[in-house]
């Protein structure tokens, strides 16, 4: 499904944040991505996405065979790639359900299916909003305009639940979210979620993960991945932090 | 006071010399300084030849009338030299009237008297234009309490030259709301001059100029506050894109005992292009300590950031520009109260 080798990318001053990133994700997996701060993890959300603050210096990032690092942003997205980053941007002035169906609209086009017409998109987006919890302001408002940390994670997850992506990246989605905010949108993440998807989950904390359980779980440092291990590796992290790794080695 | 008013409108011998007293706009001239004034054709009773013809009859005249020696506009003067005859219309007291005037040529003159607590929706058409310039002056007297809405949105116009000049006066507590849209692919220049006369009085203007090519529009407002607690409101934003040009001289007077006055200026501008290009002069004079007065200017592209958000999410990267610059454009319009101005201007963007 994703396939990332030997990814190297740097910022305009020519400072190379990732160094060889190498993550293999199969249908159905769970990734989550730990780190301390600074390690490159939000760096690897956006050089997917095709953010043009980032240079690839080397490298591939294959989505079912095809290389995403070659294609236009709104391609990679069209192909199914979700990235949620760690602050989403506001955009006031687009109404939020406008730009839902724009968006939902250009990912039909590009994959050659008609276009979703007003009643139908307004049916998926009514159900999607129920199992998020979300009130009826969210349609009136602007893209993430005003919203609390939370508010804007909830419409994130609103987001990736209509455009139903084959790989999912969420930096911090956790992040500004309340104890029953954390639980809704884990529980949408868990809805959305289906054997031929994957999520890849970038956190601090092992909160989330008592609520999406990981098939993965990878520690990034300087750059690269310097550890991997199951469900486990996570509790050992929040109890011992991340010292211990490289004193190991 | 109107009946007044309209006696005191120069004659079009009158505000003939008086052009030929101020000569063509020069860029020298403060209130011609951002435009292009060697685009302006010199008038017939400009000619040095057929100023002499005029001369005798006419400047005895003007030195007698104390509006026409005042005036210093080209563009308010013009219509009136060319011999638009003024379209006098009173709406009385407590009425509630909506309208849309159109000048029949290219040269007109409307003098629009709003009785006290009227309410009034004015769109103003494009006028028929049969020669290569043309010049409009509105003037305006706005009763007490009076709620006046003043709006056009035409569709772009490729005109080689139109100045609208607009000179209102507004009485206590009377409200005006000002609001354009320009698309023109030429040259053009909107001046407004406001006076707020009576205590309570608030003016609140805003335009949006989307433009590209080589049109090249430019805005001039001057505000005169003459009463205590009077606002005013000035929000002008352009999306440029070719070679388009934009000005804004906006100037805001608040003159001795006007206290407790309220004043904002704020230009927006998004250069789509290297070679668009904008200039703005604020230009406050405050006679008066207790006055909060702001202005403030932004040029920028469109916001990096919200591009990549909106192609991220698979929209491709045209309609991504096109969806913020919807958003730019719409902002200008959204807190203006939901009346016929509002849902055309709306309509339009």
């Amino acid at each position: 499904m994703l396939s990332i080798k030997n990814l190297k990318a740097s910022i305009e001053d020519g400072t190379q944040i990732l160094k060889g990133i190498n993550l293999e994700v199969k249908p159905g997996e769970v990734h989550a991505i730990m780190g301390p701060n600074g390690s490159g993890k939000s760096t690897l959300s956006k050089v997917i996405a095709g953010h043009p603050a980032y240079r690839v210096d080397g490298g591939s990032v294959e989505l079912d065979g095809k290389n995403l690092l070659e294609m236009e942003i709104n391609e990679r997205a069209n192909s199914g790639l979700f990235i949620s980053t760690q602050y989403p941007t506001e955009i006031p002035g687009v109404n939020n359900v406008e730009f839902l169906k724009m968006a939902l609209n250009s990912k039909r086009a590009f994959l050659g299916l008609p276009e979703m017409g007003d009643a139908e998109f307004k049916k998926l987006c009514e159900e999607k909003m129920d199992l998020l919890e979300m009130d009826a302001r969210y349609r009136e408002r602007g893209v993430n305009d005003g919203m609390s940390g939370g508010e804007k994670k909830r419409n994130e997850i609103l987001q990736m639940a209509i455009l139903d992506p084959k790989v999912s990246f969420l930096d911090e989605t956790d992040s500004g979210l309340d104890i029953d905010a954390l639980r809704i949108v884990a529980n949408g993440i868990n809805h959305i979620m289906s054997p031929e998807k994957a999520v890849i989950l970038v956190t601090h904390y092992q909160r989330l993960l008592d609520y999406i359980k990981p098939t993965y779980v990878h520690v990034l440092r300087h750059g690269k991945i310097i550890l991997s291990g199951g469900p486990e590796l996570a509790l050992k992290l929040e109890d011992q932090g991340y010292d211990w790794i490289e004193e190991a080695k | 006071m109107n009946a007044e008013f309209i006696q005191n409108l120069p004659t079009a011998e009158q505000a003939i010399a008086r052009l030929r007293e101020l000569g063509m706009p020069k860029r020298n001239n403060e209130l011609w300084s951002f435009f292009p004034v060697a685009k302006i054709p010199t008038p017939e009773f400009m000619d040095a030849a057929s100023a002499k013809a005029f001369a005798t009859s006419a400047t005895s005249d003007a030195s007698e009338n104390a509006a026409a020696s005042q005036e210093a506009d080209f563009a308010a003067l013009l219509p009136i030299a060319n011999l638009a005859r003024p379209m006098i219309r009173e709406i009385v007291a407590g009425s509630a009237e909506m309208a849309m005037l159109k000048c029949n040529n290219d040269f007109g003159h409307t003098v629009l008297n709003i009785g006290k607590g009227a309410k009034v929706s004015l769109e103003i058409l494009d006028n028929k234009v049969t020669h290569d310039i043309a010049a409009e002056r509105f003037d305006i007297n706005v009763g007490e309490n009076a709620d006046v809405e003043i709006f056009f949105a035409n569709p772009a116009c490729d005109l080689p030259l139109r100045f609208r000049h607009f000179n209102i006066n507004q009485a206590a507590g009377a409200n005006v709301r000002f609001s354009s849209i320009c698309r023109d692919t030429a040259i053009g220049r909107v001046s407004v001059e406001c006076h707020l006369k009576g205590e309570g009085a608030n003016f609140d203007y805003r335009s949006l100029h989307v433009l590209d090519g080589n049109a090249s529009q430019h805005s001039r407002l001057t505000i005169y506050h003459e009463a205590p607690r009077t606002t005013s409101t000035q929000l002008a934003r352009n999306l440029l894109s070719g070679n388009a040009r934009v000005s804004y001289d906006g100037s805001v007077i608040v003159g001795y005992d006007c206290t407790g006055v309220n004043s904002s200026q704020l230009v927006n501008t998004i250069l789509m292009s290297e070679d668009a290009s904008v200039s703005v002069k604020p230009v406050l004079k405050i006679y008066h300590d207790d006055v909060e007065c702001t202005h403030g200017n932004t040029v920028g592209e469109l916001d990096a950031e919200q591009m990549f958000y909106l192609v991220s999410r698979g929209i491709p990267k045209q309609a991504a520009q096109e969806m913020l610059m919807r958003s730019f454009a719409q902002e200008t319009f959204l807190p203006l109260p939901e009346t016929p101005a509002k849902k055309r201007l709306m309509s339009e963007v």
